[in-house]
């Protein structure tokens, strides 16, 4: 059972990386982005080819593949993210769903369409009263509540992060106190994008990986993100860790229903505080 | 030094400003009156940016500016508050200071000492969070958040609406202050201000400038304005 | 209905959502050539690919057609409606299957299910717009796809699914192609009649006024809900006759007839046909089929390719080819009316 907990609290904290970014896009452009997941899959993928050319150092890798995943994150919000705000629905689903498509393609060609074996970097376990942990979903949790943290000092006590709160609020006041809104706009995009390729990061050598895996856990980020509020940072951790509970406890007793779980408390919470888009 | 013509604006469908030509001396402070739904707010807004005109030029020492974004006219000296005064609630009053400091290259303290003096009691708020204060110390925070900075053009919606008598006195004591340093575009429902400030008056209805009024017997002539209203 | 180069003068009011003119002459007047010219088409495509092929294109159009109700006309986005069509491929397969072989007695059950099903969610979703509404109609097939896949695995099979004999009623045989092609032909046709005459009744105007303003509808007294749950109801169970008529086509039902994935076809076909209009959803059908099933054979990176076209739609062709068609054919007759107009127009205004 302690294991279930810790898997949920993996599960959990690798929710709340991808799900920052979603969170905070929504909150500052309004914009509802499915091509989110697609840096948590390039991340994944810059990985693996980082691993190999360095002949399996973990860490080194996984830097570089989450700096590799900036670029692109701007390239998307250059010239496509931008032109959609204000947007309706259907139409930033569509277009964010072709970035989605061209993403996706793009690693088929440069990748190949099977998955690729990654294994736990770390590989011990911890033992500590009994239990036995695996060190590295230890790691993962606690990466996440530093991050927590982190992220409450930027946007307590930096300037930007003092601009994108009041943007949140009151994006127009902002923009005729003559600040450049839509590049700190950008700034945030990019951030959620890297945090996005660092739960890939993380998650891979514990899950599959496969060009398709954006798809899958972009759903399940949608249902943190609602649960947790759109543009509420701490709303997001709070919902991604219950969720995650929710995913682990479920697959203990019931082994496909875990999503599906998911779905059901994002539909229940949807009933009773509806949003507003 | 400012100019609007023939400003056509819209919503949509609907034609809600037509037609709207005025001009602004430096200094001069220019009030706007009129009906609700007239089109009052919607013309501070197009002149600040934040809505684009179908027709019509709007020039600012000598250069066109309709549909400049308000970053750029912020930069320039334009400074827009407006009606629903909104601050940056989950902020502190300090810290919403520091965000109008930013972008107009004063530095901080300046800016606070500026605040101050406007506002000496707003010293014992520094630190409370913006949404926590009441709505004349909001106005008063929001006008001294427009004047951080060289402001050169103020574009003020009913600055005085729903405030205390004693708040709406220390407006205008600002604003009194400010006259000939600052050009400004006010609209207002309460004419005893109207009639302390203004050095002309244009009456908006229905979209479209019914008179211009520049005589100061007619401006003071309260009794007269309330028609408009 | 305003066009788009006129203005209001200030103060004026704008006027009725729908002017009488309109409303005893709709656009959407049917035509009996109408059926004529789709037939023909569907007919001459089947002679370029296969019956079975088009067959499965028609289907899909249905399908299309029952969603762009929701989607075009209320202007609502759902992320679930593939959670009908299943229902009503479901129920029909296991009527089939377990009870008995009459295959129009199976499209019947079907629809009827899909039709309660589609109250019951409909009751709960409908009050939502935009984003929230998307994603509880995605809830909910999730939810139906996870109930066919696992608890209910002893009946539907699960994963793998079950085959389907349906017996031959009259002229039908659901075993010839042929006989299959000109009764899903019927059906298309069927629901393309029913659509058009409800979408140009008092009825098809009220989910249009609802979706261009429905604060003003319930202004004047009307239970908006109600009206948007009762079109929920019908999108519904047209998609469970999709549902059915794909049971009765392949033979065999299994989970990826509920696939949350296969909502995106949908949603891409109205937006390339044309939002809101019955004939926008018929060819936007035709061509993500054609897309789907064939652009992969001819072009390699397909997905990459029906990316970048999706992303010029988006930002260029807003209005789907069939509304490009539409506007060239408005701006041709404006051309000819307006000596017209200029004299009479103006001045009714």
């Amino acid at each position: 059972m302690t294991l279930t907990i810790l898997y949920g609290f993996t599960i959990g904290a690798i929710l709340y990386f991808i799900s920052i970014g979603l969170s905070l896009t929504f909150g500052t452009m309004r914009v509802i982005n499915f091509a989110h997941t697609l840096t948590y899959c390039i991340g994944v993928y810059m990985l693996i080819t980082f691993i190999s050319l360095f002949k399996g150092n973990f860490f080194p890798s996984a830097i570089l593949a989450i700096l590799a995943v900036i670029p692109i994150s701007y390239l998307i919000e250059r010239f496509i993210i931008r032109r959609l705000y204000g947007e309706s629905l259907d139409y930033t689903f569509i277009a964010t769903f072709a970035i989605t498509l061209i993403g996706v393609d793009s690693i088929k060609w440069i990748w190949g369409v099977n998955p690729l074996p990654l294994s736990d970097p770390i590989g011990t376990q911890l033992n500590l009263w009994d239990f036995t942990f695996p060190v590295y979903r230890v790691l993962i949790v606690t990466i996440a509540i530093v991050l927590f943290f982190a992220l409450e000092l930027f946007f307590k006590k930096t300037i930007v992060g003092k601009i994108v709160v009041a943007a949140l609020e009151d994006k127009d006041g902002v923009r005729c106190l003559g600040v450049k809104v839509e590049r700190h706009f950008l700034i945030v995009f990019i951030l959620g994008s890297a945090l996005a390729g660092l739960g890939g990061v993380l998650y891979a050598p514990i899950s599959s990986v496969h060009p398709y895996m954006g798809l899958g856990i972009l759903l399940l980020c949608f249902a943190v993100v609602i649960v947790g509020g759109m543009g509420n940072l701490r709303g997001t951790f709070v919902s991604a860790f219950s969720l995650g509970m929710v995913m682990a406890i479920t697959a203990r007793y019931w082994s496909q229903g875990a999503e599906v779980m998911v779905f059901i408390v994002m539909a229940v919470v949807l009933m009773f505080r509806p949003i507003d888009i | 030094m400012f100019a609007v013509k023939h400003l056509d604006v819209a919503y949509g469908h609907a034609l809600v400003l037509h037609d709207v030509s005025f001009n602004v001396r430096k200094g001069q402070m220019a009030f706007f009156i009129g009906r609700n739904g007239a089109g009052k707010t919607t013309l501070l807004k197009t002149i600040m940016g934040l809505m684009k005109p179908r027709k019509g030029s709007i020039t600012y020492q000598g250069k066109e500016v309709s549909g400049v974004p308000p970053e750029e006219l912020y930069a320039q000296g334009l400074r827009y508050v407006a009606q629903e005064k909104k601050v940056f609630g989950n902020l502190t009053v300090k810290e919403n200071i520091e965000i109008a400091a930013y972008a107009s290259g004063e530095p901080l303290d300046r800016a606070l000492e500026k605040m101050t003096a406007i506002y000496p009691k707003l010293t014992n708020f520094m630190k409370l969070k913006a949404g926590q204060l009441s709505g004349g110390q909001r106005q008063i925070l929001l006008v001294g958040r427009a004047l951080v900075g060289a402001p050169k053009l103020l574009l003020i919606d009913e600055p005085t609406q729903g405030l205390a008598a004693v708040v709406i006195e220390d407006i205008a004591t600002i604003l009194k202050n400010l006259k000939d340093q600052v050009s400004a575009v006010i609209v207002e429902q309460n004419l005893a201000i109207v009639k302390e400030l203004a050095d002309c008056v244009f009456i908006l209805k229905e979209g479209k400038i019914a008179r211009e009024i520049v005589e100061k017997t007619e401006i003071a002539d309260t009794k007269g304005l309330e028609e408009y209203l | 209905m305003f066009k788009k180069e006129e203005t209001l003068k200030p103060g004026t009011d704008p006027g009725p959502l729908i002017t009488a003119e309109e409303f005893s002459h709709p656009k959407s007047r049917l035509a009996g050539y109408d059926f004529l010219i789709i037939a023909g088409a569907f007919l001459l495509l089947a002679t370029i690919f296969s019956t079975h092929r088009v067959t499965d294109f028609m289907i899909f159009c249905i399908f299309a057609m029952s969603f762009d109700l929701i989607y075009g006309y209320m202007g609502r986005l759902s992320f679930g409606h593939l959670l009908f069509l299943g229902t009503g491929a479901y129920s029909s397969g296991l009527f089939i299957k377990y009870f008995h072989g009459n295959p129009l007695l199976a499209m019947l059950v079907g629809i009827v299910a899909a039709a309660l099903l589609g109250m019951l969610v409909g009751a709960i979703v409908v009050r939502a717009t935009g984003a929230c509404f998307a994603l509880m109609n995605l809830a909910f097939n999730s939810i139906g796809f996870f109930l066919v896949l696992s608890p209910l695995r002893g009946i539907t099979n699960g994963e793998d699914g079950f085959g389907i004999h349906a017996l031959s009623v009259g002229f039908f045989n659901p075993a010839s192609k042929i006989s299959m092609f000109l009764f899903v032909l019927f059906f298309l046709l069927l629901v393309f009649y029913l659509l058009k005459r409800l979408t140009s009744s008092p009825y098809g105007i009220m989910i249009r006024s609802i979706k261009e303003d429905e604060i003003r509808v319930k202004f004047l007294g009307y239970n908006t809900y109600f009206y948007k749950w009762l079109t929920f109801v019908i999108a519904a169970s047209l998609a469970g006759l999709a549902g059915t008529l794909t049971a009765l086509n392949y033979k065999y039902v299994n989970p990826n007839v509920m696939d949350v994935h296969g909502n995106v076809g949908v949603v891409f076909a109205c937006l390339i046909g044309g939002a809101g209009r019955l004939y926008g959803s018929i060819v936007g059908g035709v061509v993500y089929m054609l897309i789907s099933n064939f652009l992969p054979i001819y072009i390699h990176r397909w997905e990459m390719f029906l990316g970048i076209s999706l992303l010029i739609i988006v930002f260029k062709f807003r209005k789907g080819i069939w509304g490009y068609i539409q506007e060239m054919e408005e701006v041709r007759k404006r051309q000819k009316v307006v000596p017209e107009i200029a004299g009479k127009g103006v001045a009714q205004r």
